[in-house]
């Protein structure tokens, strides 16, 4: 059996990233994609958050329209709200707002890319630094010792490959996971699944019509929120849900964002034509456990670390990739590879950005559920807003007489929205500002806090 | 507006059988026929069973493994190099 120092079972970012540093580090290592090459297996969103940027500058900066064609950076996300009869009540155009506080965060909110251009750059940033990449091959199982102690994987053609450390970033569906032992199966509200539509559009008409737009968020009432991200010459349109809320094909949702009349015309105006269908799974967890033991890490999707609020993936999956790559270059080098020195892992991760993303999880990720991909909520949430945010701008009555019905208006919804407010809004303050607003005394207590001190 | 998805993927063939279904273990709760995207899955006599030419129209998403509580449905990434590829994903 051919052996290496480590083994990482995945080609995707995280994969990638773990293998670059893992060789760096002067470990033999090997990384295997079951796609002929990275990339060609994945779909997501897809955009790339500016922390990529502040973490990671060296490497990032060699990310350039020249290795990834689709790259476009945008500065405006639109949200557009749909009441239940599909029409477009409202929309919310926004830019890095001016507590953002860092470059490039400040000059755009995401790097669109897609994961055909994106996953076979970082994989080639990980064989030039010295990592070896075995392309189309599926490892379908770990090779464990008499004592039941990983060494190794094996291929799908019963070819062996040892090493002391195995890294799983092997996405959603983890064999790694399964077969280490740390995971059977995601529970159904882990685990979301996304389809997800490519379009063609005309590079001109993307400049010329969506101009610094980056993406655009549908807040429907009638499908749980779709995103659509635009790159140099292409859209993507997509949605999803925890597996154990769709009640009819998902693409039934989807088709139905395609048809709303202002997403037709949009589509009309951008010459768009569908070109991809897309569907994969994306873990959208509370918070990751299980995410490593003897001889085994689980990074990215394959340890449930996309973001508990947008489930953003890629991020997490490159920190992640990282700090398991350090943490085993270490172990092996003081020739303790046991779950007692992987510990360092899971402490590692916890104090990164991707832990501190997780600090209200639970909370994020239970609100996220019940507003925006919740269709029943959204109902009453989407026109309670719009009376607030739209209803003054109306010229049908004096606006002393608007003000009064507006806000007879919001009393109307109170009674539905009272109650999301203390049972979703204020656990997540509490948590998020570290107050113990559940308490309404304390809360009654905080809100003077707000106020301008007397002088 | 109907999407025709069927000129909407790109696959390379020779991917070997790579899901199945235990009739023993299938409670008959079609959950796989609500999730899969392609329609893949359908009830006979109460137990879910795959199209035929499933393996000419799979995502490869595993949702209906993933879905499948009683575990009555086993599913393997397609062999390496072939199924489903995605160029704009």
């Amino acid at each position: 059996m051919k052996t290496w120092d480590i083994i990482i079972v995945g080609g995707g970012p995280g994969g990638s990233m773990a293998a670059k540093v893992a060789a760096e580090k002067g470990l033999k290592t090997v990384f295997f994609e079951r796609g002929r090459k990275s990339g060609e297996k994945n779909s997501s969103g897809c955009g790339l958050g500016p922390r990529l940027w502040r973490d990671f500058p060296e490497m990032m900066k060699r990310l350039t329209p020249e290795v990834a064609p689709s790259m476009r950076p945008g500065i405006m996300a639109r949200n557009y709200f749909i009441n239940k009869d599909d029409e477009v009540v409202g929309m919310v155009m926004a830019r890095p707002t001016e507590s953002v506080q860092y470059e490039p965060a400040k000059s755009w909110i995401t790097m669109n890319c897609y994961r055909s251009d994106f996953d076979p750059w970082m994989a080639s940033l990980a064989i030039e630094a010295g990592a070896e990449q075995i392309t189309s091959t599926l490892i379908i199982d770990l090779i464990k010792d008499d004592r039941g102690k990983v060494i190794g994987v094996q291929d799908e053609n019963g070819q062996k490959y040892g090493a002391s450390i195995v890294i799983g970033a092997d996405g959603a569906l983890s064999m790694v996971a399964q077969k280490s032992g740390l995971r059977h199966k995601w529970q159904l509200s882990q685990i979301t699944l996304v389809p997800q539509y490519d379009f063609y559009v005309p590079r001109e008409n993307i400049d010329k019509i969506m101009g610094d737009e980056t993406l655009a968020v549908w807040w429907g009432s009638t499908f749980p929120a779709a995103y659509q991200v635009f790159f140099a010459e292409g859209m993507h349109l997509g949605l999803g849900n925890w597996l154990n809320w769709w009640d009819k094909n998902p693409l039934y949702y989807l088709n139905r964002v395609v048809n709303l009349p202002y997403f037709q015309r949009l589509m009309k105006l951008l010459e768009a034509k569908p070109r991809e269908l897309q569907s994969h799974l994306l873990p959208w967890m509370a918070y990751p456990e299980n995410t490593y033991t003897d001889n085994v890490m689980l990074i990215g999707d394959a340890g449930g670390f996309p973001c508990p609020l947008e489930a953003e993936g890629i991020y997490p999956a490159i920190v992640t990739g990282k700090i398991a790559a350090e943490v085993a270059a270490q172990a092996i080098s003081d020739g303790d590879t046991s779950k007692g020195a992987l510990k360092a892992y899971e402490e590692g991760w916890k104090k990164s950005s991707v832990g501190i993303e997780f600090e209200a999880g639970p909370e994020l990720q239970h609100i996220w559920s019940r507003l925006p991909f919740e269709p029943k909520t959204m109902e009453w949430f989407v026109p309670m807003m719009m009376e607030l945010l739209g209803g003054i701008y109306d010229w049908s009555e004096p606006h002393a007489v608007r003000v009064r019905n507006i806000l007879e208006a919001v009393r109307g919804y109170l009674p539905k929205a009272i109650p999301f407010i203390m049972q979703e809004v204020i656990p997540l303050l509490s948590k998020v500002l570290k107050e113990d607003f559940e308490n309404l005394t304390k809360l009654s207590e905080f809100i003077p806090k707000l106020l301008p001190k007397k002088k | 507006m109907k999407i025709d998805v069927k000129n909407l993927m790109k696959r390379i063939p020779g991917t070997g059988d790579f899901i199945s279904v235990d009739p023993e273990k299938c409670i008959g709760c079609g959950r796989c026929t609500v999730v899969c995207v392609m329609n893949l899955w359908l009830l006979r006599d109460g137990v879910a069973q795959l199209v035929e030419d499933y393996q000419e129209k799979c995502l490869e998403c595993a949702a209906c493994y993933s879905v499948c509580e009683p575990d009555a449905i086993q599913f393997r990434y397609p062999k390496g190099g072939t199924g489903i590829i995605y160029e704009q994903g």
